[in-house]
C-alpha cells in the first residue's frame, strides 16, 4: 500500500479488471497505482530514449541482468549492486483521444467500463509512464472537431493538468479524426510519438491518410483501437433495431441470426486496420475494454515493430 | 383422383397460414438498441441480406408445408395406386356367382369351390377398417366383418337361383353409393355368357373368372305333359334338351315310381314318350339324364293331373261352343253329362258367357247373385283390346266385352285379363267369360288355342282346378285365388289366394284349397343355366365399362390394389417428419452461421 492508499506490491492494479480498478478511487489515484504496478513488473526501463543516464544503485535481485551489475562495488565491498538508469527526456508524445459519442457506450454497464472511461484511465496511465521517463506528453481530444489541445510537457505537474483535461472531456458528437491528427503536426515539431486512441468508428480512409502523413513526418505512431466486448460479439434481444448513437442510422435484425456473420465482419475490419497500419509502419493494437490496463501498457510500450 | 376419409379435417388447412401470420406479426416494430458499431452491421447485412431473405422464405415454406402435411395426413388422403401392399380403408362388395352353373365340375373341382377359394383370398386382404358386403345368387346383400363373411363363404352352396350379373353389379353400386370410403366391386363368376347383362358400375369393377374352359354340356331344358288332365290311359311327355354339346344322351321319363321310359336325344332337340297312366290324382313326372359334369340340369320335374274327363252339357245355340264340345267329345276329352254346363249357368259347374241379347243380362246377374256368385256382368265395351298372356289363355284380340264386376271383398278368382281388367273370373265352380265365344266378340274361337282352352276350361277350371304353373327357384309365382296352402314333400306354407309365392328350390309344389289339391307349380332351374359357354373378356368389358378381368387365382391379389387407393397418411407423416427435421436442421445451422 503506498502513501495514497492504493494497493500496490502484491495486488497489482495494472492486472486487475478495469471496472474493479475504477471503483477503487479517482483517476489520479488509480492511475498511479496502475503505473506503480506496471513499472514494478518491468526489469528495465519500459522505454529507451536517445540516451540514458545513471540514476541510483540498488541491491541485486535475482533476475536482474548481469550487465547492470556494478563490478567496482562488488570488488570493493563484495556486495552485488545494480546500476539503475533513467532515460533522458527528449521524447515528445502526443495522445490523440477520440471523445465522440460512440466512445461513451458500453454494452454492459454493470461489468464493463464505457470505452471513454476506459480510455481516460489508459491515457492517464500512459501519460504518467511517459512523464516519469521525462517524456513530454500532450493531449488532443476530438469528436467531430478538435475539442481541446494540451501541448506536450514533461513535468509531473503537467500530468495533473492532463488529468484535469481528461476529466473534463465529455462525450461529444460525431467523429472526425483528420483535423485532430493534423493538429499534431503543429504540436510535434521534432519526431515524436503519436498515440491515437479511438474506437475507429470513423472514415478509415481519411484517418489512415492522416496517420500516414504523421508517419511520413517521422513520427512513431501507435493506434489503440478501443472496442467494447459487446462490439466484438453481437448479442441482444430476439429482434432489435440497432441504432448508431452518432449518425442515428439503424438496422433491424435478429442478433442470433447474424452473430456469426457479424463476428466475421469485425474480424475482417480489425484485420484490415492491422494490415493497413503495418504496411505504413504504424503500430496497431486492438484493445477491449475488459482488458487489464497493465497488459495494454505492456503491448503499447513495447519496442516498436519495424515498418513493413 | 385424390380422396379423403375425413374431408372435414381439411378445414384445418387454414392452420397452414399460421406460420405466415406469425411471420407478419413478428414484423412489428422491435425495440431500439443503441449500438455504435452499426456500420459493421450494415456491412454484414449488405453481404448476407439476399441469402438470409432466401433462408427466411425457405423456413417459412417448410413450416407451412409442415402444417399442411399434418392437416392433410389427418384428413386421411387416398390416391389410386397399384402394387402397394396395404390399402386405404375401403368399401368392397364381393359378388360370388353361386348360380346353378357354378355347380359344374371343371378340372375335377366344382367351379363354386374355386370361386369360394378366390373369395377367401379377397377377404384375407381386407382390414378391420374396410366395409364389406357379400352378395350371392339369392340377391340379398350381407354386410359383415371379414370373419363373418368368410364363414358365410365357406358355407356357400350352389344356389338353384339364377344370378343376373348386371343386376348384381347394379345392386353393388347402390350399396356403395352411400359409402364415403372409396368403393370397389369384386365379381367372382364363371362368366357364363347367358348370365351377362349390361350394368354401369359406379365403382372400380374387378372380375375374377376361371382360366379353364367349361365342359360341353347337355341338360334338360323343358318338360311338356300336353293337355291335362290325363285319363287313366296316360299321356305323352315331350322333353327338350338344351346345351352346347352335340352328343346324344339317353333321357329317362318316369311317372311317380313307375319304371321309366328311355329315349336318345341331343341338345336342341325334343324327345317324346308315351307314359302309361295311373289312378286319378296328382302325380310327379321326372325326366332324367345320366350324370355329367353339370348335375343340376340332369333332372327336371313336373306334375301330371290324372282324372276322368268332364261330363258336359253344352249350349247348342252357341255355335262355336257346341262345335268345340263335340270335337272334345269325339276325342274323348269330355263326355256328355250334367257335371259341367258349357255356355250358360247350369245347376252345377258352369262356364257362363254373356247373353247375346243385352236384355237378358239383368236376369243372368240376378241368377248369379242367387247362386251366391261374387261376380256379375257390368257394362258392354266395344273397342279392340288384347288379352294379357297367362297360363289360361294366350294373347287374343277382344272386340266386345262386358266388364266383370266383383261384388265381394276383393278380386279373387281372376283367371285372365284384358288390359288388366278381369276377362275370365271364377267363383267356386262357376266361370264367367267377359265375351261370348264368338268371332264377333273375340278371335279366340277361331284361333289354334281354342281347343286346348276349352279343354282346360271344361276339365279343370270349371271343376275348380288351377292351370299348371311353371317357375324357377326364387322367382315369384302368382297363386290362384282359391289357394290356401302350398305343399312340397313334407314342407307346407300357408298362403293367401292371389298373393305371391317364392318356391325356394327345385321340385313340384302342390296348391291346396282347403283339403283339395287344385293345382301345382313345377319349379326347375332356368334352362339358360345349361349353356355353360363362357363370355369373352371383350364382351364383359363392352357391357361393364372399365371392368378389369383377371383369372380367379389372381383375384385375391388384385382386390383392393385394383385401382386401389393407397393410404397417403403414412407418406405424409414421413414428409412432415422430414420437413420438420429439415426446418430444425437448417434453422439451427443458419443460426450458428447465417
Amino acid at each position: 500500500m503506498n502513501s495514497t492508499g492504493v494497493p500496490t506490491g502484491r495486488a497489482r492494479l495494472d492486472l486487475l479488471d478495469p471496472l474493479e480498478v475504477s471503483k477503487l478511487g479517482g483517476l489520479e489515484l488509480i492511475t498511479e497505482g496502475v503505473v506503480e504496478g506496471f513499472l514494478s513488473g518491468l526489469h528495465r526501463s519500459p522505454r529507451r530514449g536517445f540516451s540514458v543516464e545513471f540514476a541510483e544503485h540498488r541491491m541485486y535481485q535475482p533476475g536482474d541482468e548481469l550487465r547492470y551489475v556494478d563490478w567496482k562495488i562488488l570488488g570493493r565491498n563484495d556486495r552485488l549492486y545494480v546500476k539503475q538508469y533513467e532515460e533522458e527526456t527528449n521524447l515528445r508524445a502526443m495522445v490523440v483521444f477520440d471523445i465522440s459519442r460512440s466512445m461513451a457506450w458500453t454494452g454492459s454497464p454493470s461489468t464493463v467500463l464505457p470505452k471513454l472511461e476506459y480510455a481516460r484511465r489508459l491515457i492517464a496511465a500512459l501519460a504518467l509512464v511517459l512523464i516519469r521517463q521525462r517524456d513530454a506528453t500532450g493531449l488532443i481530444t476530438f469528436d467531430d472537431d478538435v475539442r481541446s489541445v494540451t501541448p506536450p510537457r514533461a513535468r509531473l505537474s503537467h500530468w495533473r493538468q492532463l488529468l484535469a483535461t481528461l476529466s473534463r472531456s465529455e462525450a461529444g458528437q460525431g467523429t472526425a479524426a483528420s483535423p485532430a491528427l493534423q493538429r499534431v503536426v503543429g504540436q510535434l515539431r521534432r519526431r515524436g510519438l503519436v498515440v491515437f486512441i479511438s474506437d475507429l468508428l470513423l472514415d478509415r480512409t481519411l484517418a489512415l491518410k492522416a496517420l500516414r502523413f504523421l508517419r511520413h513526418r517521422g513520427h512513431q505512431v501507435l493506434v489503440l483501437h478501443i472496442m467494447d466486448p459487446a462490439e466484438v460479439s453481437l448479442a441482444g434481444p430476439n429482434e432489435a433495431r440497432f441504432e448508431d448513437p452518432e449518425s442515428r442510422s439503424a438496422v433491424v435484425l435478429r442478433p442470433r441470426d447474424w452473430a456469426g456473420a457479424y463476428r466475421e465482419t469485425v474480424r475482417v475490419v480489425v484485420s484490415e486496420w492491422r494490415l493497413s497500419c503495418r504496411r505504413h509502419g504504424i503500430s496497431y493494437h486492438r484493445v477491449t475494454t475488459d482488458t487489464p490496463f497493465g497488459i495494454v501498457l505492456r503491448e503499447a510500450l513495447a519496442p516498436p515493430s519495424r515498418p513493413a | 383422383m385424390i380422396g379423403f376419409l375425413h374431408p372435414w379435417v381439411l378445414a384445418g388447412l387454414a392452420a397452414a397460414a399460421v406460420p405466415i401470420l406469425l411471420h407478419l406479426l413478428a414484423r412489428r416494430e422491435p425495440p431500439t438498441v443503441v449500438f455504435p458499431a452499426v456500420r459493421y452491421l450494415v456491412t454484414t447485412t449488405r453481404e448476407h441480406q439476399r441469402r438470409l431473405k432466401l433462408q427466411n422464405w425457405l423456413l417459412l415454406l417448410l413450416r407451412t408445408l409442415l402444417v399442411a402435411a399434418l392437416v392433410l395426413a389427418a384428413a386421411g388422403p387416398t390416391v389410386p395406386v397399384s402394387g402397394v401392399p396395404g390399402h386405404a380403408p375401403s368399401a368392397l362388395v364381393l359378388i360370388v356367382d353361386n348360380s346353378p352353373s357354378s355347380g359344374a365340375v371343371v378340372g375335377g373341382t366344382p367351379q363354386l369351390r374355386q370361386l369360394i377359394a378366390a373369395g377367401r383370398q379377397v377377404m384375407a386382404r381386407s382390414t378391420p377398417e374396410d366395409a364389406l358386403w357379400l352378395v350371392t345368387a339369392d340377391g340379398i346383400p350381407r354386410r359383415g366383418d371379414r370373419a363373418t363373411l368368410t364363414e358365410l363363404l365357406n358355407s356357400l352352396k350352389v344356389s338353384p337361383r339364377r344370378l343376373e350379373l348386371g343386376a348384381a353389379i347394379t345392386l353393388a353400386s347402390d350399396l356403395l353409393a352411400s359409402e364415403p370410403r372409396p368403393g370397389e366391386i369384386v365379381l367372382l363368376t364363371d362368366l357364363q355368357a347367358s348370365a351377362l347383362s349390361p350394368a354401369a358400375p359406379s365403382a372400380p369393377l374387378l372380375v375374377g373368372r376361371p382360366a379353364v374352359a367349361p365342359p360341353l354340356n347337355v341338360g334338360l331344358g323343358a318338360i311338356e305333359t300336353g293337355t291335362q288332365p290325363w285319363s287313366s290311359d296316360g299321356g305323352r311327355v315331350s322333353v327338350t334338351l338344351v346345351g352346347d354339346s352335340g352328343r346324344q344322351v339317353p333321357v329317362t321319363a318316369r311317372l311317380a315310381d313307375r319304371p321309366g321310359r328311355q329315349a336318345l336325344g341331343q341338345a336342341g332337340a325334343s324327345v317324346s314318350f308315351s307314359v302309361p297312366g295311373r289312378t286319378s290324382g296328382w302325380w310327379p313326372l321326372t325326366a332324367e339324364l345320366d350324370p355329367d359334369e353339370f348335375r343340376l340340369d340332369d333332372r327336371r320335374v313336373t306334375a301330371v293331373r290324372i282324372a276322368p274327363v268332364a261330363r258336359v252339357a253344352w249350349d247348342t245355340t252357341s255355335r262355336f261352343v257346341a262345335a268345340a264340345a263335340e270335337v272334345l267329345a269325339a276325342n274323348r276329352r269330355i263326355a256328355r253329362g250334367q257335371e259341367v254346363t258349357a255356355g250358360g249357368l247350369g245347376p252345377g259347374s258352369s262356364v257362363v258367357q254373356p247373353p247375346a241379347d243385352p236384355a237378358e243380362l239383368g236376369a243372368l246377374n240376378r241368377a248369379l247373385a242367387a247362386r251366391g256368385i261374387n261376380w256379375s256382368y257390368g257394362t258392354l265395351t266395344t273397342e279392340l283390346a288384347f288379352t294379357d298372356s297367362g297360363a289360361v289363355v294366350g294373347r287374343q284380340s277382344v272386340i266386345r266385352r262386358y266388364t266383370l264386376q266383383s261384388t265381394g271383398s276383393g278380386r279373387t278368382g281372376v283367371l285372365a285379363t284384358v288390359n288388366g281388367a278381369p276377362w275370365i273370373a271364377r267363383d267356386g265352380r262357376v266361370v264367367l267369360l267377359g265375351s261370348r265365344l264368338d268371332p264377333a266378340w273375340t278371335d279366340l274361337p277361331v284361333s289354334a288355342g281354342f281347343m286346348p282352352f276349352m279343354d282346360v276350361l271344361l276339365n279343370r277350371l270349371a271343376r275348380g282346378e288351377a292351370a299348371l304353373e311353371h317357375g324357377a327357384p326364387g322367382d315369384p309365382v302368382i297363386l290362384p285365388g282359391l289357394v290356401t296352402e302350398v305343399r312340397q314333400g313334407q314342407r307346407d306354407w300357408r298362403v293367401e289366394g292371389g298373393g305371391q309365392f317364392q318356391p325356394p328350390d327345385q321340385g313340384v309344389y302342390y296348391l291346396l284349397a282347403g283339403r283339395d289339391t287344385v293345382g301345382a307349380v313345377s319349379v326347375n332351374p332356368d334352362s339358360r343355366e345349361s349353356r355353360l359357354a363362357r363370355a369373352t373378356d371383350g364382351q364383359a368389358r363392352r357391357l361393364w365399362q372399365g371392368a378389369r378381368l383377371v383369372p380367379l387365382e389372381e383375384a385375391g391379389d388384385a382386390a383392393f390394389s385394383y385401382a386401389s387407393r393407397g393410404d397417403l397418411r403414412g407418406p405424409l407423416l414421413w414428409v412432415a417428419l422430414l420437413v420438420g427435421m429439415m426446418e430444425v436442421g437448417l434453422a439451427s445451422a443458419w443460426r450458428r452461421r447465417p
